[in-house]
This record gives structure tokens, C-alpha cells and sequence, in this order.
């Protein structure tokens, strides 16, 4: 046994035990979650989620201490790079915010707690996968392996219908990204005979192939494979409906961590793969941000639903963050970072305030379920006041210059007038996230009898087989690690709102270590 | 204390109020809110003279002082520092706006005593002062951008501070969204210059543009200063974006005196002294601006003459006296330009306070058709309008005269096309002596009307019922509403002393600047403007100069026998003209239709769009197909899958492959 372990060491390839450490705590921590789970019965809900937060602690210490290594590992297959560990706290600090939404969630209850974390923590991995990618099989591995779980886990609350829907949904239109994505791929190996990007990028400087008919119907299919997870539009319809019928806390995740996977994977493939044909990819980008922005925007304005407005909302800011992307500058990545880690607080704060509602109002996610909040609730009020702000982009908080940033990229990069469009969707954007913030502080309360969910007839067949349709009993006793959640997120929404140069200089050792443009 | 550190304290007084004020509000009483309030801008005040003071002590060459507090966001291409400049410019800003604020606020204490929101009242109108400190303090493009966008949101509250009128809520969102289009000129502007210049600070701007940054990259420098002045005319009301201020009236009379006539409407007027570095290299944008200003003044002037709310003939008045400044400055007349900013800042507001004393005399109502012979029962109110509309007329020696003249001399001396500018401005003039003196003859002279007559008894009028007094409805005097208890400022000493300070100012601030004897203004704003080749270069000669203070104070004085005799004179005779020229009548009446122009060309469309993409979200996929669905047509179980099936999905799926086929189809065009 020794000898041929020995022997393996000796004849095998070199493994980077330290550069795969992030991946191997994703993926254990996922593993001993379904196993432990399983004997620990009862105290399986305290147990698995205590689980899952120590290996994403474990997930976010190993990235620091790899932090700033910059190599590749797995036959260069993975880059483990100022980039992608920067995106991976984002990950981990997100995936922590999962698991505590998540702890007194329905969902967890009902789908079973080893599973229900277990699968979240393995979709981390896939996401990790997606933004360490320098080949284009791992990044398909990667991508599903984000996906699948995600599938499940919006279906989570299976008794309930909009669930199923969602995650039925969200697994069809999901199947036809992930397809499209795997066509594209495989032309872009078709035409440029290699999967790995520098060997892409290569073979575009060296054989002349900028305006080859295969090599671009690749780049377009991809893009639009990846566009789908994104949630760019004209790809975006799934959005609000899955949103809207997943599990809250997986709605959160979804909203945060995919967008931050699917923007990582696009600044890596069209930043490190493809600079060279910027040209010709620039202006589809480009046109399918203005699209995005514009799209997510005014569809906005007629929702009624928080987590509509928010899918909505999201669809926006993956506009903002495309325009990033589109400069391909590293100003651009640097600046599509620092606008995914504020991203993701402001949302975070958002849902977790979302959650404590759902949880306490029979309006659920209605707008009425907030109005008058500031009087009952200031502690809840004020989190979802400072993310809307920083989502609308006003000033005093990280939201604003993460705008600032964007459209400094895009002037720089010679794209003014996405600006333009930038600016002027953030402006029809005021619309809908002041309407709610005015809801909340002006608004009064409405009675909880008035608007009481509509109950089936009594006698008449539920809607869905074993489905039940009662309502959820409402929690009445504040729950601590919602405020939490909430609190820390607009803590750093407000911190970097005041103070952003350490994430400045984050976000600029991100971007720079796409070291093949400028 | 280094001048810088006033600078600090202007800023930190009216900010420490808004809190103080703002988190107190439950606990603070009428009274002490007002206090605290009129306090924090009074020491603010005091800091900018001292500031003043201070700024003097140093040598000329080193008058622009740079004070920054920390590093807000320096990275490569971004270098957004919390910092201020006090320069002779901003220091001249500074003192018009607090000392107009203080007395606005003095004002305020006795007009909103009996307003339910009073404390509310106060910490809007402290964060005002603050935003609008911020803009002119703003050392860079950065700062400016923050205080620029505050100002818009004060301005908003305030506008709609009455909540419960639909009428001043919807006026507060129509100046917001305006103001938004300006803010988004002026970030635009700003990233065109910031990507040659490669830095926000104002100073180190103007030395790149001097050093030729731009010398390559022309047109970005014009297209930025457009975008600028994109800005600059939303905050001030220029055409086309100018259909806010008007609608702003809703406002209480003293919010309309602070911020929409003497500072936030003057903002333009600043930001185009300020960039001058950046308008003289790029004079196709300085023309823009000037023949705008021009535009402005006299379309404003011609409204002016026929509308009947009182508040709003001021308000179209001020939108033609901002023309004069931005005409001015665009045309590089800036000493000119800022000291007419400073004279109408005191003129204007004392008219606006002079017309709440006659509104509240009204109990409310702002019509001019109601309102006549107040002379006798207001002897004070009358007499400040007086000397507010002299000013205003530019009928020497008050200080809109030299103010004025001023400005117009300079455009006249610059030659070339500007003398068309030059016999407008005149135009504008006579147009002003009409319509002001139209509105104090109408509202003092005559047989006194049921008001006044109560007035002279020693009553002041109260309606049956509270209306609003645009569109007649009634209301009530509830929280959110104007309180129930009017005043008139021959009963309030806080109100008589504003303004009679502001009155005194009105006649005496043109002796800061009168041609040949003194030109204090001038020489105090030299060291700001020490860069500008207009600014030493071009003089009036005496001949230009004593002529146009002739034909000024003869068109002036026209005006008013002008308005004199169709008036007072000869009653009938407004009711003939009217009739006689019905056309043009309703054309001004209907404000040159701007409004409806404005809702046919971008409204309309937009809301068709809006409408559309709702029909289209909403309607079809969401309702359509996720309510549709369940009606019954649908069995339990496989209801997900079926409403998938039965079009969600086809829809989706359409959808999808368009966008799809889109993109592929672009790459496959690309490829050759």
C-alpha cells in the first residue's frame, strides 16, 4: 500500500495540493454534509448547516492564503489567480449568507437538510470551477456543475407548486443554454483546434482566423450559452418567473453567486481567449448590453412582487456588469469586480430583508408587505433602504462608485455611448427602487385581513397532486441571523460606499492578472 | 484658522443642523426647530466672512486654496478626493448663498409657523443650504457631481413638501426627472474631460486644457462643455428644460425664494464661471450657451406678461434673469455675470417674500385676477415690492441697473454676431419693466379687493374652506398640508426684518460696481479668473457704456408707463389688446406650448414604450400565461408541466431563439 502510493508520487503527475485546497473544502465539505447527515437524525438542521459554514470558512481561509500565487494547476486547466480568489470570497461570503437564510427556511425542511446543503455547497464548487477556467471542457464541467444543483434546489419546496415550476423551468431553459453553450464550444475547438485559452488566443494571433466563419459562429453561440446564466437579455425571461418560484434563500444565491460565476467566466474567456477578435465580438456585446440595461429596467417598473423587482433589477445590473466586460480593458474587468462585490451585497441585504417579510407577512413579497416598515420594523427597513439606494447608484454608497467606475471604463474604452445608456437606465431605475423605499417610510400599513391569500374552495381538489396549498404559519419572533445577514451587508455596502479604496485595490489585482490586455 | 478650515466649518454648520434637527424633529417644537435652523446657517454665514476675510490676507497669486480631507477613491484613471477649493469665486458663492439663506430662513420661522411639518421644513431647507455648499465648494468634478445631485433631491422634497397636493407632488417629480437629465449631462461631461484631462480636480483640469490635452482632441472638449451646459440649463431652468421651474411654484413661497430664484437656479451661472478654462478653448459650446441664455430670456419675457399666478410670473421673470447671467457668462462677461447673480439674488427673493405677504393676505390664493388695491393695507409689502420691481426693471439707482447694464455692455463690447445678443438683451429689458410693474399695479393699485379692504380692518381674510390654489380643490390642514393660519409681513417682525434687509440690499448692492467709480467685484474675482483671456482683455468703451445705461433706464422707465397706463390708466385697455390679438395671447398664455411639445416628443413615445413592454411582461407572459393558465383549463398535478407546455415555454422558446439567431447571425455577418 505505502510503496504504491509511493510509487504514485514518484511516476504520477505533480499534484498542487495547495492550489487545489479551495476545491478540495468545497468539495469534502459537500460529501461529509450528505454522509454526517445522515446520522445525526434529528439535529440534522443545526448540524448540516454548521457543517456547511465551516467549509466555507474553510473555502475562503485556504483562498487568502493562496492569495496571490498566480498559477495554473490541473495540467493548466484551472488558474488559481488574484481573479478567481477574488471572486471566490465573493463566493464564500455569499454561500455563508445561503446557508444562514437558509437555516429556519421551509425549503431546507422540506427537501431535506444533508441534501438541500449539499447541493449548494457543490454548486459553489461548479461556480469555483467556472471562474478558475482556462479550458474550455472544464468550463463546461464547471458550468454544469453550477447548474445542476441549482435545478433542484429550486424545486426544493416540492409540495409547493410555484416551486416545482420554477425548478422545472429554470432545468428546460437551462438545458438549452447549457446546449448552446456546448455547440459554441465546440466550434471555437473546431476552428482554433485547441480547448485551452492561451491556446485559443494563440492560434487567433497566429493562423489569421479573426473573421473565420467557424471560429465566430463559436464565439457567438457561447456567448449566448453563458448569456442565458447571466441573465442578459433578450435571454433573461426565465429570470423573474424562477425567481419568483424558488425558495427565497436559493432565489438570493442564485441572484448573487451565478451572476458572479457567469461574470468571471465571460471576463476570463473574452479577456484571455479571445482579446484578439475584440472587434468583432465588441459590438454584439456591447448591443446586448444597451438591450439588458434598457430590458431589466423598464420591466421593472410595472412589478409588484420584491422578488420580481429584484429579478428584474438583477437583469439591469448584469447590463452594468456586461458593460464592463464589453471595454475589454482591464479598466473594464477591474471595474465589473469591484461592481460584482458590491453587487452582491446589496442584493444580499435585499433578499435577507425580503426573507424576514416573507416569513412574517401574510403579503409575502408584495409591496404591501413593506409599506410602513419604517415605522414597525426600522431594523429591517433601513438594510433594504441602503441597498436600494446603492442598487439605484446614489451617492454615499458603494452603488455609486461602482457606477462612476463602469462608465469611466466605458468612456475610456471608447464606449461613451453605453454610458449613455448606463446612465440613463440607472435614472429609470430611481422609478421602481424609490417606490418601494417610499412605500416603506411614507406608506401605511395595510390590514393583514384585507389581503389574505385566496383559499380554494373547501372540498375542491387541491390544484396539485400531494401538493398543499395551505398557507405557511407566519413567524412572529424576529429572527437574528436575518438581521445579521442583512446588517453586515449594508454594513459593507455602506463602508466601501465611504471608503473604497481597499476594494480598489482588490478589484485592480483581479484585473490585472489578466495579464494579456491592457 | 487657515482659510481652509472656514471653508470646512460653512460646510459642516448647515449639515450639523439638517441632523440635529432631523433626528430630533419628534422631540424639537415649532419653535426651537426654526431656531436651530436659522442658527446653523447664520454661523455658516459668519464662516464665510471670516473665510472672506481670511482669503484676503493672502497674496494675490495665491488666493485659490486647496483643502482636501481624504483620499475618497484614487485609483489609476480615478482620482475622487473630498476636497474643497475657497478661491474668490466660491467665497462670493458662498456669502450670497448664506446670507440669502440666513434671511430666507428668519423669513421661514414666522411663514411655516402654523405648518404641521414645520420641523421637517427646517431640516430640508438646512440640507438644501448644505448640497448647494457642497456644489460651490467642490474642488473636483467628483464633489461637484455629489452636491449637484443633492441639490436636485433637496429641491425635490422641498417642492413637494405640501405631499398631500397631487398638484406638488407631481411638480416635485417633474423637476426631479428634469434635473436627473442635467445631472446626467453633467456626469457625461465630465467623463469626456476626465478621459483627456486624466484627473477630476478642477485645477489640475485647467492646467492640462492649458497645456493642450485637448489640443488633438478638440471636439471631446466641446462635446463635454455641451454636456456641461446640458446641466447647467436643467438646474437653471434654460430652454428646453426649463418647464420645471414654473411647476416648482407649488413649493412654499420661501422654498421658492431660496432655491428657485437667489441659489439653486444660479447654479448654471456657476458652473459655467467655474469651467471657464474649459468654454474658452471650446467657444462653439460658449456660444451655445450664450444664444440659449438669450433664447431663454425673452421667451421667458413674453410668458411672463400673461400669466395671472403671481408666484408664477416671478418665476418666469427668473427664468429670464438667469438668461441675462447665462448669456453673460457663456460670453465671458463674468464679473458681470456673478454680480448679477448677487443682485438678483437679493431683488428676487425679496419679491417672492413680498408675494407670500400678499398670499397670505389672499388666504392662500396666488391669482392675480383677484388680487388688487393692496396699497393702502400693506404700506410695507407694497413698498419692498416697489423697490423689488425697480431693481428688477433695472431703474437706476438700485441694483439690478447697474447689474444688468453690466452684463450687456460687456456682450455689446465683444462685437462681431454678439450685438444681436446685445439689442435682445435690451428687448428683455423693456419686456421686464412691463411685466413687473403689470403685476405690482394689478396686485396695489385700484379699487382694493375684499381681502384688502378686510385687511384694512384690521382682519386678514380667511377662505371658508382651505383650497389649493391650482386647481381649486379643497384640502385640509393636516400634516402634509399648508398649516391652517396665514400671515402677512406687516405682522411679523422675523418677516419685516428679512425683508427689509433684503430690501436694503436691493437698492444699494449696485454701488459695489458702478462704471467708472468702483469695481469691487471685479477686482475681488480677479485671481479666480486670472487664466481667462476674456476676462482682462475685452472693456466696453465709455461711449457703449453711457449709452446703454440711457437706453436701460429709458426702456425701464417705458416699460412702466407702458404698464402704467394699460393698468391703472386705462383698465380696459389689457381686456382690448387681448381680444385684438387672441392668437398670440393664447400662445403666451399656453407658455409657447413647451409643455406639450415636450410631452409629444418624449413623454408620449416613452410611455407607449413603457405601455408596450408592459403589455408584453405582464400582460402576455406573466398574467397570460402564469394566471391564464390555472383557470381551470388545467388539472391538478401536471399543471407546471402544462402550462409549460401549453405556450410558456413555445413563447420562451421563440424568444430565445431569435435573440439567439440574433447574435449568430452578427458574428456570421462579421465573418467573411
Amino acid at each position: 500500500m505505502t510503496s504504491a502510493l509511493t510509487l504514485a508520487a514518484a511516476r504520477g503527475p505533480h499534484i498542487d495540493w495547495a492550489g487545489l485546497s479551495p476545491f478540495v473544502s468545497l468539495a469534502a465539505g459537500g460529501v461529509l454534509v450528505l454522509l454526517i447527515g445522515i446520522f445525526l437524525g434529528k439535529s440534522a438542521r443545526n448540524g448540516t448547516a454548521i457543517l456547511s459554514l465551516v467549509s466555507l470558512a474553510a473555502f475562503i481561509g485556504l483562498s487568502v492564503w493562496q492569495f496571490g500565487e498566480n498559477k495554473s494547476i490541473v495540467s493548466d486547466a484551472l488558474a488559481i489567480d488574484d481573479l478567481t480568489l477574488t471572486l471566490a470570497f465573493v463566493l464564500g461570503a455569499t454561500g455563508i449568507a445561503a446557508v444562514l437564510l437558509s437555516w429556519r427556511s421551509k425549503a431546507a425542511e422540506v427537501a431535506g437538510h444533508p441534501e438541500y446543503y449539499a447541493l449548494l455547497l457543490l454548486s459553489i464548487l461548479g461556480m469555483l470551477v467556472l471562474i478558475a477556467t482556462q479550458n474550455l471542457v472544464t468550463l463546461f464541467v464547471g458550468f454544469e456543475l453550477l447548474s445542476i444543483p441549482l435545478y433542484v434546489l429550486c424545486a426544493a419546496e416540492f409540495r409547493r407548486e410555484g416551486s416545482l415550476e420554477s425548478g422545472l423551468k429554470y432545468l428546460i431553459v437551462g438545458s438549452v443554454g447549457s446546449a448552446t453553450l456546448l455547440y459554441g464550444l465546440s466550434l471555437l475547438y473546431g476552428a482554433t483546434g485547441s480547448t485551452d485559452f492561451s491556446g485559443i488566443a494563440r492560434a487567433i494571433a497566429d493562423d489569421g482566423i479573426r473573421t473565420d466563419v467557424l471560429l465566430l459562429s463559436g464565439v457567438g453561440l457561447t456567448l449566448v450559452g453563458l448569456a442565458f446564466k447571466a441573465s442578459v437579455a433578450p435571454f433573461h425571461q426565465w429570470t423573474p418567473d424562477v425567481y419568483q418560484g424558488a425558495p427565497t434563500p436559493i432565489t438570493a444565491f442564485m441572484a448573487v453567486a451565478t451572476k458572479v460565476a457567469a461574470f468571471g467566466v465571460l471576463l476570463r474567456l473574452f479577456d484571455v481567449a479571445l482579446p484578439g477578435i475584440s472587434n468583432e465580438w465588441g459590438p454584439a456585446v456591447a448591443a446586448l448590453a444597451a438591450i439588458t440595461i434598457i430590458v431589466g429596467n423598464v420591466g421593472a417598473l410595472a412589478q409588484t412582487s420584491l422578488k420580481r423587482i429584484l429579478a428584474y433589477s438583477g437583469v439591469a445590473q448584469a447590463g452594468y456588469l456586461l458593460a464592463g466586460v464589453v471595454v475589454g480593458t482591464q479598466l473594464g474587468a477591474k471595474a465589473t469586480v469591484f461592481y460584482l462585490v458590491i453587487y452582491a451585497a446589496m442584493n444580499i441585504a435585499a433578499f435577507s430583508v425580503v426573507i424576514a417579510r416573507e416569513r412574517a407577512s401574510v403579503h409575502g413579497d408584495e409591496i404591501s408587505s413593506f409599506a410602513g416598515l419604517g415605522k414597525s420594523q426600522p431594523l429591517l427597513a433601513w438594510p433594504l433602504t441602503v441597498a436600494f439606494l446603492g442598487l439605484a447608484g446614489i451617492p454615499a454608497t458603494a452603488g455609486f462608485i461602482g457606477k462612476f467606475y463602469l462608465i469611466d471604463a466605458l468612456v475610456s474604452g471608447g464606449y461613451a455611448w453605453l454610458a449613455i445608456v448606463l446612465v440613463v437606465g440607472s435614472m429609470i431605475s430611481l422609478g421602481y427602487y424609490l417606490k418601494v423605499i417610499a412605500a416603506m417610510w411614507m406608506g401605511d400599513p395595510e390590514p393583514a385581513a384585507a389581503a389574505a391569500a385566496p383559499v380554494a374552495a373547501p372540498g375542491a381538489p387541491p390544484i396539485m397532486a400531494g401538493g398543499s396549498q395551505e398557507a405557511d404559519e407566519l413567524v412572529e419572533e424576529p429572527q437574528l441571523e436575518l438581521f445579521a445577514v442583512a446588517w453586515l451587508a449594508t454594513a459593507v455596502i455602506v463602508v466601501f460606499g465611504i471608503v473604497p479604496q481597499p476594494l480598489f485595490e482588490l478589484a485592480g489585482k483581479a484585473g490585472e492578472s489578466l495579464v494579456g490586455i491592457f | 484658522m487657515s482659510t481652509t478650515t472656514w471653508g470646512w466649518l460653512v460646510l459642516a454648520f448647515p449639515l450639523a443642523g439638517t441632523i440635529l434637527i432631523g433626528l430630533g424633529h419628534k422631540r424639537l417644537g415649532r419653535g426651537p426647530a426654526g431656531a436651530i435652523g436659522t442658527a446653523a446657517i447664520l454661523l455658516a454665514f459668519l464662516s464665510a466672512v471670516a473665510a472672506l476675510v481670511s482669503l484676503q490676507d493672502h497674496e494675490r497669486e495665491h488666493r485659490q486654496l486647496v483643502s482636501s480631507l481624504w483620499d475618497y477613491a484614487v485609483t489609476g484613471s480615478i482620482d475622487a478626493r473630498l476636497a474643497i477649493l475657497v478661491d474668490p469665486l466660491s467665497v462670493f458663492m458662498m456669502l450670497v448663498i448664506t446670507g440669502v439663506s440666513t434671511l430666507i430662513h428668519l423669513y421661514s420661522t414666522s411663514y411655516m409657523k402654523s405648518d404641521r411639518g414645520n420641523a421637517r421644513y427646517f431640516a430640508y431647507l438646512n440640507f438644501f443650504v448644505f448640497s448647494m455648499l457642497v456644489l460651490v465648494l467642490a474642488a473636483n468634478f467628483f464633489l461637484l457631481i455629489v452636491g449637484w445631485a443633492f441639490v436636485g433631491a433637496a429641491s425635490y422634497l422641498l417642492i413637494s413638501f405640501w405631499y398631500r397636493r397631487e398638484t406638488a407632488t407631481k411638480a416635485g417629480i417633474k423637476a426631479f426627472v428634469i434635473n436627473v437629465v442635467g445631472d446626467v449631462g453633467l456626469v457625461l461631461g465630465t467623463f469626456f474631460i476626465l478621459r483627456h484631462s486624466g484627473t477630476l480636480d478642477f485645477l489640475g483640469t485647467f492646467r492640462a486644457v492649458e497645456e493642450g490635452a485637448f489640443a488633438s482632441h478638440n471636439g471631446a472638449l466641446v462635446a463635454g462643455c455641451l454636456l456641461l451646459l446640458v446641466g447647467a440649463f436643467a438646474k437653471s431652468a434654460q430652454i428646453p428644460f426649463h418647464t420645471w421651474l414654473p411647476d416648482a411654484m407649488e413649493g412654499p413661497t420661501p422654498v421658492s425664494s431660496l432655491i428657485h430664484a437667489a441659489t439653486m437656479v444660479t447654479a448654471g451661472v456657476y458652473l459655467i464661471s467655474r469651467m471657464h478654462p474649459l468654454f474658452e478653448h471650446a467657444p462653439a459650446a460658449a456660444d451655445v450657451g450664450a444664444i440659449v441664455g438669450c433664447v431663454t430670456l425673452l421667451v421667458a419675457g413674453t410668458i411672463a406678461l400673461v400669466q395671472t399666478d403671481i408666484k408664477r410670473v416671478i418665476a418666469y421673470s427668473t427664468m429670464s434673469q438667469i438668461g441675462y447671467m447665462i448669456m453673460g457668462v457663456s460670453a465671458g462677461a463674468y464679473a458681470a455675470g456673478m454680480f448679477h447673480l448677487l443682485t438678483h439674488a437679493f431683488f428676487k427673493a425679496l419679491l417672492f417674500m413680498a408675494a407670500g405677504s400678499i398670499i397670505g393676505a389672499m388666504a392662500g390664493a396666488q391669482s392675480l385676477d383677484k388680487m388688487s388695491g393692496f396699497k393702502r393695507s400693506m404700506p410695507f409689502t407694497f413698498g419692498c415690492f416697489v423697490v423689488g420691481g425697480l431693481a428688477l426693471s433695472g431703474v437706476p439707482p438700485f441694483s439690478g441697473f447697474f447689474s444688468k447694464d453690466e452684463i450687456l455692455a460687456y456682450v455689446g463690447a465683444r462685437g462681431d454676431w454678439y450685438v444681436v445678443l446685445y439689442i435682445a438683451g435690451y428687448v428683455g429689458a423693456f419686456l421686464t419693466g412691463i411685466y413687473t410693474w403689470r403685476m405690482i399695479f394689478r396686485a396695489f393699485f385700484n379699487r382694493p379687493s375684499p381681502e384688502a379692504v378686510e385687511l384694512e380692518h384690521g382682519h386678514i381674510a380667511h377662505a371658508e374652506f382651505p383650497t389649493n390654489p391650482a386647481n381649486g380643490e379643497r384640502e385640509d390642514t393636516e400634516v402634509g398640508f399648508p398649516g391652517p393660519e396665514h400671515v402677512v409681513a406687516e405682522r411679523e417682525i422675523p418677516m419685516k426684518v428679512a425683508m427689509g434687509l433684503l430690501a436694503l440690499g436691493a437698492t444699494i448692492l449696485g454701488a459695489l460696481q458702478i462704471p467708472f467709480v468702483s469695481h469691487v467685484i471685479e477686482s475681488f474675482l480677479e485671481p479666480s479668473f486670472e487664466d481667462s483671456t476674456l476676462y482682462s482683455s475685452i472693456h466696453p468703451s465709455d461711449g457703449l457704456v453711457w449709452f446703454g445705461m440711457i437706453l436701460g433706464t429709458v426702456l425701464a422707465l417705458v416699460g412702466i408707463a407702458i404698464a402704467h397706463f394699460i393698468w391703472v390708466r386705462k383698465p380696459g385697455t389689457s381686456a382690448a389688446i387681448q381680444a385684438r390679438f387672441k392668437a398670440v395671447h393664447t400662445f403666451l398664455w399656453h407658455k409657447w406650448y413647451f409643455d406639450e411639445l415636450i410631452d409629444f416628443l418624449i413623454v408620449r413615445p416613452w410611455s407607449a414604450l413603457g405601455t408596450f413592454c408592459r403589455t408584453w411582461f405582464e400582460t402576455v407572459i406573466a398574467e397570460g400565461l402564469l394566471i391564464g393558465g390555472t383557470t381551470g383549463v388545467v388539472k391538478a398535478g401536471s399543471q407546471a408541466v402544462r402550462t409549460l407546455q401549453t405556450g410558456f415555454l413555445r413563447y420562451y422558446a421563440a424568444l430565445l431563439l431569435l435573440g439567439g439567431a440574433g447574435v449568430v447571425l452578427y458574428f456570421l455577418i462579421q465573418s467573411s
